[in-house]
């Protein structure tokens, strides 16, 4: 048996990790949990953030919103906003795991786990979400991509926690597309995940484009050559195969039980063929189609 | 029972509500794993962790010292021949001078909670020599390969197999085309929702012993045997199993239970193994590598088939050789093939245990078989179906192994209703339809299952009836239902023959202590075999209480009378006499009926070697069916969704259609999971997809709509014209989703299962030009 703390406030959070330095804090657990089970970790003692409200929130902070660390995925797929703003997050966050695993793990949690295979952080990358965290003297706010920086490895201190992200409301695309290729469609780790984002004009050209991969890498691979290269051009299977390759070129995938590294850096540059399908599907999805503050940006 | 159910009539071709339902959603029902109580211990096995080696020493001493550890018991502590199995005895309770795979028990740990007895499995030290260890099983029958058991009569050959009929190899000469192709499957681990678990109490010179098990009267002496204990002062206990399909089908936890209450007196001891110990020490289906050729005439008609098949049994037998020998004897499918050499092959290896699932060696033999039947419709240019059809055994016919079909043989009457399906009508329309990077392709396969032991083996069941004082039936269920539905079954028959209504039967789960042998709840076998038993004892206490009623009410005779829900009535006069009072009356021997049925066997031998006969060649009695997926391919990525799934079946009348479908659509299941995503991954002895986190089973998003129907022929033998309806539906989907890949795109992917990535290869392969 060991302790688990479950502070109702950031001020409690606070004396519990000054009194216990090797405390490990978690949310949702799905990740912990597993790991305890296994007994790759044996911490001494426990702090469950679950309990803190203001971790919690989904604020409107003026140009963009907060999402606290602990919002659990199964809450944002409730909030109406996160399909309307961020739907590219939105999707990540309906193929993450199972509706029990939804109902436990955070938003928090699947950045601070840091895994090449977190739903959300390909979504998070291209919309260049920005991490917000804290200590007890202070707080700093970090781009996600400099945040993570290995595979389980963050830029998170010893007494510092994630409180949450921060996304920009203007987000000027009208794609939005997030696929996860797995061994099967729920409870499923990915083998290759893709976020795109782009704005496509109303000939048919595109005018920004913003990918992530997942599991294709030690952390998420983003390809800037790729994104480029297809500014200007129509999402045809001829550019689109040379894009392709940039991405795999980006790629650093290994092999595992899931996978192999060379079936991982192929579909990677697949993934991206599918964006034409998706325009002509007429999946144009305006990422702020009425919105008020529209007009103001 | 919820009271909704009471009422519920009990007719044979209803649909019924399982009567186990309410209890088992709401948590009533209790499994073998949900005992509890204050006193109990639990006990713990050290497995070996590597996959051979010779036992140098155990070192107990620092667990034993451990505070709240009762027992660490070593084979030397195992008082009987220490050796398990169902037909050769191999498998010892505790591994005495060798491990032969990673999860070998080496010693077992008694102790009063489970951190103390985690604490003391991990303080247990072996001291192993490791020795050269076999993993291939074509290599183990090599010269020189290192021996599994080193007084095996022949290398690691646990037993060999050949049917030859016709003129066998030498009519591939006559055959105007021949197509080849050698095929490669793999493990599959049951993964029912509860692993196995038991608990034990030595009481009054008892051994009790409950437990998640599929064949409690066969535990009985193969586990007294092993532990040196007077079978007659065993009783075995078996609720319903959360789910089994083959993997309880013997020991799993009764030994070394038992070995821990014989230690610990007079306190229950409890074993439930975690998910990661069932897939580490479980038997799995076996994996299996087919060597198949096929020659017709020109018209398609077949006429020759050549076919070589290794199953890798791992390290013991635990029915290895049965299943083996039913792979063999249905490796030539549902066809008239006159002239047959069929060769298989059950071999020893240090990978993990193979042992009996739902389908037998049947699964793995059709996987090759109907792929072999597409590749020859596609040589001779006639249609899938067209050829099955051309080819579908009839009643009278013989089978590929030289059988011939007394009993109904519905393959061909599933076939004819294929087309009837709008799936199939539709099917080109579909498949034009496919979006961009996707193909779309429909495949057929046909199945059959072979039911009950075979020739040798009494295929028996004893059933005990009893009217109750309080008017009800109570029906003494010998055979195990692990959640196939068949208790509820046995109730329907005897509400059926007794006519009653729910409210007026009930049930005795599996005890050999109160209920008769009934043999194990397996091989198509449970509801036929009991069913018929059921039938015959129900007749006779009817027929005793409609006598002793006629005699009671001065009726001329029991003609007059008839039971209607309740009480037994004079017709003539509209008298009526409660089901409770003729109770009051009768003694418990008039009251009690008890019959025995065994199922008939073939007549013919097709094998001339003995040991054949012996492990269950051939079958008389066959279920049927055909098959059709849907499948859509996704040409990016390789992942293959499977979007509609049909399923005709023979499996003679339906008496419950809703349990019926239950089982067809649980195969298909199955059969999917085999087909797409399920692989045990094995290196080396070792398992590398420990959990199910890493051995992918299908979730409900991964199935298709499934349609299911039956052609519902009468099985003159069966109980109200039944067969077996088990194990026939996981035969199907391997084969019919590999046929509808070949149908959309050219591939064929010959080792499965046919996961995203091996499509990708063979697509890309097919590009490049490369020979598929």
């Amino acid at each position: 048996m060991k302790p688990v703390f479950l502070p109702r406030s950031k001020e409690e959070l606070w004396d519990l990790l000054s009194r216990y330095p090797d405390a490990m804090v978690y949310a949702g657990g799905t990740d912990l949990l597993v790991r305890l089970r296994k007994g790759i970790l044996d911490p001494k003692v426990l702090v469950c953030l679950e309990r803190i409200d203001s971790l919690k929130s989904v604020e409107d902070q003026g140009d963009r919103f907060f999402v606290g660390a602990c919002a659990t995925h199964a809450r944002l797929l409730a909030e109406p906003v996160i399909g309307r703003l961020y739907p590219v997050l939105f999707q990540a966050l309906s193929q993450l795991g199972s509706p029990h695993i939804r109902n436990m793990g955070t938003i928090g949690g699947n950045i601070v786990t840091a895994s090449p295979a977190g739903d959300t952080l390909p979504p998070l990358y291209v919309l260049s979400a920005r991490v917000l965290i804290s200590g007890r003297e202070e707080s700093r706010e970090v781009p996600i991509k400099d945040f993570i920086i290995g595979p389980g490895r963050t830029g998170l201190r010893s007494g510092e926690i994630i409180e949450g992200v921060r996304i920009e409301k203007m987000q000027p695309y009208n794609l939005a597309v997030f696929e996860k290729i797995g061994q099967r469609k729920a409870l499923s780790i990915s083998i290759v995940s893709l976020a795109a984002l782009l704005k496509i004009s109303e000939s048919g050209i595109v005018e920004k484009a913003r990918f992530a991969w997942g599991s294709v890498g030690p952390t998420i691979v983003v390809s800037p050559e790729a994104e480029s290269f297809l500014v200007g051009k129509r999402l045809e299977e001829g550019y689109l195969k040379e894009a392709a390759t940039f991405a795999r070129r980006a790629a650093s995938p290994i092999d595992d039980v899931r996978a192999s590294a060379s079936y991982r850096r192929l579909v990677a540059g697949n993934l991206l063929f599918r964006l034409e399908g998706h325009l002509k599907e007429n999946h144009l999805k305006a990422e702020q189609p009425d919105l008020p503050w529209k007009d103001q940006a | 029972m919820s009271y909704s159910m009471k009422k519920i009539s009990l007719e044979i071709g209803k649909s019924i509500p399982r009567f186990d339902a309410f209890a088992k959603v709401t948590g009533k029902e209790k499994y073998a794993s949900d005992f509890w109580s204050p006193d109990m211990l639990w006990a713990g096995v050290k497995r070996a962790g590597v996959p051979h080696a010779r036992i140098r020493g155990i070192k107990t001493d620092e667990a034993i010292s451990i505070p709240g550890v009762l027992s660490v018991l070593t084979s030397r502590d195992v008082k009987g021949t220490n050796r398990q199995g169902v037909v050769r005895k191999d498998q010892p309770v505790l591994a005495d001078d060798r491990v032969r795979h990673c999860g070998d028990p080496v010693a077992l740990v008694v102790a009063k909670d489970r951190e103390t007895l985690a604490m003391a499995l991990s303080a247990i030290e072996l001291d192993l020599e490791p020795l050269q260890a076999v993993f291939d099983p074509e290599k183990a029958l090599e010269q020189g390969a290192p021996l599994v058991h080193e007084r095996n009569l022949e290398r690691n050959l646990l037993l060999k197999g050949s049917l030859e009929t016709g003129k066998g190899e030498a009519a591939f000469e006559e055959c105007d085309e021949t197509v080849e192709a050698e095929f490669r499957l793999p493990h599959q681990e049951h993964a029912y929702l509860e692993t196995e678990a038991g608990w034990a109490i030595l009481r009054d010179g008892v051994l009790e012993i409950t437990a998640s098990t599929q064949s409690p009267f066969r535990d009985r002496y193969e586990m007294a045997e092993a532990i040196g204990f007077d079978m007659h002062r065993v009783r075995i206990i078996a609720p319903y199993c959360g789910g089994a399909f083959g993997g309880k089908d013997g020991i799993t936890v009764q030994s070394l239970l038992g070995l821990a209450a014989l230690n610990n007196p007079g306190r229950p001891v409890k074993m439930w193994w975690s998910r990661e110990e069932s897939i580490l020490a479980s038997a799995k289906r076996h994996p299996a590598r087919l060597y198949y050729k096929l020659g017709a005439k020109k018209d398609g008609a077949f006429h020759a088939l050549s076919a070589r098949v290794y199953f890798d049994t791992g390290p013991y037998d635990h029915l290895g050789g049965a299943v083996m020998a039913l792979g063999l004897e249905h490796s030539g499918g549902p066809y008239r093939i006159p002239n047959a050499n069929l060769k298989a092959w059950s071999v020893f290896t240090n990978n993990p245990i193979g042992g009996p699932f739902r389908g037998f060696g049947v699964t793995q033999a059709n996987a090759a078989m109907e792929q072999m039947v597409d590749l020859m419709a596609k040589r001779v240019g006639i249609s899938p179906l067209d050829i099955r059809l051309k080819n579908a055994l009839r009643r009278g016919d013989r089978n590929p192994a030289g059988v011939t079909l007394t009993g109904s043989t519905g393959i061909g009457e599933c076939l004819k209703k294929i087309p009837a399906s709008r799936l199939w009508q539709e099917r080109e329309t579909w498949k034009k339809a496919a979006p961009l990077y996707k193909k779309r392709g429909a495949g057929l396969a046909s199945a059959m299952q072979g039911m009950g032991y075979g020739p040798l083996i009494p295929d028996t069941a004893n059933a005990k009836i009893e009217l109750n004082r309080d008017g009800r039936f109570r029906v003494f269920c010998g055979v195990v239902d692990m959640g196939q539905g068949n208790a509820s079954t046995y109730l329907q028959i005897a509400g059926e023959i007794l006519n009653q209504d729910m409210s007026g039967v009930e049930l005795v789960l599996p005890d050999t202590a109160r209920t008769l042998p009934s043999g194990s709840s397996s091989a198509s076998r449970t509801t036929f075999t009991y069913g018929n038993a059921l039938i015959k004892a129900s007749k006779i206490l009817k027929q005793r209480l409609l006598e002793k009623a006629a005699d009671l009410l001065m009726a001329k005779g029991s003609e007059e009378m008839d039971i209607v829900p309740g009480c037994v009535r004079h017709m003539p006069s509209g008298k009526e006499m409660p089901l409770s009072a003729l109770a009051g009356i009768l003694s418990e021997a008039e009251r009690t009926s008890v019959a025995r049925y065994r199922t008939p066997s073939a007549k013919e031998s097709p094998a001339s070697d003995p040991l054949l006969t012996l492990h269950g060649i051939p079958h008389i009695i066959f279920s049927y069916a055909a098959h059709a997926a849907f499948v859509e391919i996704d040409t990016l990525t390789g992942r293959i969704e499977v979007k509609c799934y049909l399923a005709i079946t023979d499996c003679g009348r339906i008496l419950n259609p809703q349990a019926f479908e239950q089982q067809i659509h649980g195969g298909i299941a199955q059969g999917l999971g085999y087909a797409l995503c399920e692989e045990l991954k094995v290196d080396h002895g070792m398992i590398l997809t420990p959990d199910l986190g890493t051995y992918i089973i299908p979730t409900s998003m991964d199935l298709p709509d499934m349609e299911s129907s039956a052609v519902e022929l009468h099985e003159e033998n069966g109980p109200f014209g039944l067969k077996g309806a088990g194990e026939i539906a996981v035969n199907g989907p391997y084969p019919a989703v590999a046929n509808a890949i070949a149908d959309a795109c050219g591939i064929r992917i010959l080792e499965g299962p046919m996961t995203a990535e091996r499509v990708l290869g063979a697509l890309n392969a097919l590009q490049r030009g490369e020979a598929q």
